[in-house]
């Protein structure tokens, strides 16, 4: 993995199956209530202006929490912020730049905030005209408060990891697999970390984090997870 | 494009393959329409349905959300709530406490939920504040203060309010928060109604009771007002256990569309909702008879509230007026037990609409969407909370652009099918009464760990 900085523990020349993580992985979860902030928007201009202001929170909710949220939708839909720009304000082309933000690639609610004032910004400058134009709908800031919550699956073996995944809720897998980033400030996730670190599985690791959440449903994912893990263990 | 038949074929609900219709209109029989005519078979209430368990949601929502809500109950046990609302029966919230605090208790949860009374007068001063609270013209007396502030100062004083957490629903009973004591107790305001444009004097009359307390909870992010206090964002729900919503058995789903005289072997398009002007039923009979010009559809509306209202009895004139003589339109006029009723009709709709103008939340549509139906609905109130334009069900802003929709999604099976899964997904996600249950456990730890983050 080129964005892991720790080193793997685990010898790798044990068999997968066989072999005994350095630490066990403890499948987590997190439950998210949803706050109504201070911030309101109608025009792209206040947009911009409550963008810059809100609670790192509501960033998070918007971008992060929107795909756990929205996990059953395979295609179209990114986050919240990309939606209100192309139905509320009839602007396709922030809509797709907006959209095409991958959380992904931040690991720190900072640094995406920026990316998302730097489109809007710039697409401002573009259309001026745009900024004071009212919308269709006016867009509400929230924010999530978080509450984690331990999970009754626990892996002392890959074997386990994969009957893990098969039983947790899909929240479960929001939290290791795509919110991590931000606790980990690592490009990568809690599983793929694990099975680096713990398991060895260097590749595996690797193939994990490639998945592409944007075209998958969550569940599409855990299937994904399970069929790398699977392979892993052959 | 497919053939009416094979598309009509596709969808789900719609079993009857040795049916043989031409694209073209296809008019009910004599006999269903006879038997429309006949007086309804469910003319009495039926017994209230048994209590739900926790347990029972695990076969809808898994096992592993069921033990979340165990786990997130776990810091809150021995801990007591106190829930008061003005009406133990009827009405969306009262329903919603009889689901929510059995739940709870049996989450260890010590849930109380009193009633607070009052007098006619009372009750027709809450009446107008709440009709205010939602936009309409009030002029505020300091008589209709005088009643209100009387009645809650009784109240006070009947109830005792030693419990942890104290939730008050809707302004009725908000300035019982004069009983707060200097505790460690936690007040919660639950408003359900939408105050996204109050009448500025009844609004500024409740705001400094609704200051005093610790959160307030609204419906809707546009609900929300700019209060001193942590706003939180609980949704409507509706219980998939409940008789409007739970699984039932095709045969039923048949037994019904034989009473009426529904043929469930040509496209079925549903509004269930009482005869309002909000819900805009005339203007869907409009879109329907636009949409039929080119696709073969029946349109059913059931709906209640015609025989008891004199505003429902006008509109049910207006509906039929509109409808005239046309046979492929079945209107029902049915009344608030017939639960079973309207989810059989619901589950035998190929599309369901809800072309409301304005809307609370709009809980029908959960309900078209929890059935996995691909729904249309007016852009208003809640709706767009539910309905993400093409990806959970279409939002329409006019008649003709309903009329577009239902078109477009009897022609388009495959895509109508996606919509509803999604829509499906969606209420499983954000919708259903487990999710409540949540939020309530989740704002409860919060405030008890000290409030937001």
């Amino acid at each position: 993995m080129t964005t892991a900085t720790a080193t793997a523990t685990v010898s790798p020349l044990t068999s997968p199956l066989t072999r005994t993580p350095a630490k066990p992985f403890y499948f987590n979860t997190s439950a998210h209530l949803l706050r109504i902030t201070r911030q309101k928007a109608s025009t792209l201009s206040e947009f911009l202006d409550a963008l810059r202001e809100c609670p790192e929170g509501s960033i998070f909710q918007h971008s992060f929490r929107t795909l756990q949220e929205h996990h059953f939708i395979r295609e179209g839909f990114s986050n919240d912020f990309a939606h209100w720009a192309v139905s509320a304000c009839n602007e396709p082309s922030l809509a797709e730049e907006l959209a095409s933000v991958d959380v992904r690639e931040f690991t720190s609610v900072a640094q995406l905030r920026e990316r998302f004032v730097q489109i809007v910004e710039d697409f401002l400058k573009r259309s001026p005209a745009a900024a004071t134009r009212a919308a269709k709908e006016t867009f509400y800031f929230c924010a999530s408060d978080t509450v984690v919550i331990p999970t009754s699956f626990v892996a002392h073996s890959l074997r386990e990891f994969a009957e893990g995944m098969r039983g947790v809720t899909v929240h479960c897998i929001h939290h290791h697999f795509i919110e991590a980033r931000l606790r980990l400030k690592l490009m990568s996730n809690d599983f793929s970390q694990w099975l680096y670190e713990d398991m060895g599985l260097t590749e595996a690791a690797r193939q994990l984090n490639r998945i592409d959440i944007y075209t998958m449903t969550l569940e599409d994912v855990r299937n994904q997870i399970i069929k790398i893990v699977e392979r892993a263990l052959i | 494009m497919e053939p009416i038949e094979q598309q009509v074929h596709s969808e789900s609900t719609v079993t009857d393959a040795s049916s043989d219709h031409s694209a073209a209109s296809t008019p009910a029989t004599r006999e269903g329409l006879e038997r429309r005519r006949k007086p309804r078979t469910w003319e009495t209430p039926p017994a209230p349905a048994p209590p739900t368990h926790l347990d029972d949601y695990k076969s809808i929502v898994g096992e592993g959300e069921i033990d979340e809500l165990k786990f997130l109950a776990r810091e809150l046990k021995g801990k007591k709530v106190k829930m008061v609302n003005s009406t133990a029966v009827g009405g969306g919230v009262a329903e919603m406490l009889n689901q929510l605090v059995p739940l709870l208790r049996e989450l260890e949860v010590q849930t109380h939920w009193d009633v607070i009374t009052g007098g006619n007068d009372f009750f027709e001063v809450t009446k107008a504040f709440h009709n205010a609270l939602q936009g309409s013209d009030y002029n505020l007396t300091q008589h209709a203060r005088d009643i209100f502030l009387m009645h809650n100062e009784q109240n006070r004083n009947r109830i005792e309010f030693s419990e942890d957490f104290i939730v008050i629903h809707d302004p009725q009973p908000a300035a019982l928060i004069r009983a707060r004591k200097e505790s460690n107790q936690r007040w919660i305001w639950r408003c359900h109604i939408d105050l996204s444009n109050p009448n500025p004097e009844v609004w500024g009359f409740l705001r400094p009771f609704v200051e005093k307390y610790d959160a307030a909870i609204f419906s809707s992010q546009s609900f929300a007002r700019q209060l001193p206090i942590p706003q939180y964002l609980f949704y409507p729900c509706i219980d998939p256990l409940s008789e409007k919503n739970k699984d039932i058995e095709d045969s039923f789903v048949q037994h019904v569309c034989d009473e009426f005289g529904i043929d469930r072997s040509r496209p079925i398009v549903t509004q269930v909702s009482r005869f309002d002007r909000a819900k805009d039923p005339v203007g869907v009979v409009q879109a329907f008879k636009q949409a039929r010009k080119y696709v073969d559809c029946q349109l059913v509306m059931a709906g209640g509230g015609a025989s008891d209202d004199p505003e429902g009895a006008a509109v049910l004139k207006e509906v039929k007026e509109a409808v005239g003589e046309d046979p492929d339109i079945i209107l029902l006029d049915l009344p608030p037990w017939c639960a079973l009723e309207i989810n059989a009709l619901q589950r035998a709709s190929t599309i369901i609409v809800q072309k409301s103008i304005r809307e609370g939340f709009g809980l029908t549509v959960t309900e078209a969407l929890w059935k996995g139906k691909p729904t249309i609905a007016g852009a208003v109130g809640g709706i767009p909370n539910q309905i993400i334009h093409k990806l959970t069900g279409a939002l329409v802003h006019s008649v003709d652009g309903c009329a577009y929709q239902i078109r477009y999604l009897l022609t388009h099976p495959d895509f109508a099918r996606q919509l509803g899964q999604n829509g499906h997904e969606h209420v499983k996600e954000n919708f259903l009464m487990s999710t409540n249950v949540r939020r309530w456990l989740l704002l409860l730890r919060i405030l008890l760990a000290g409030g937001a983050q």
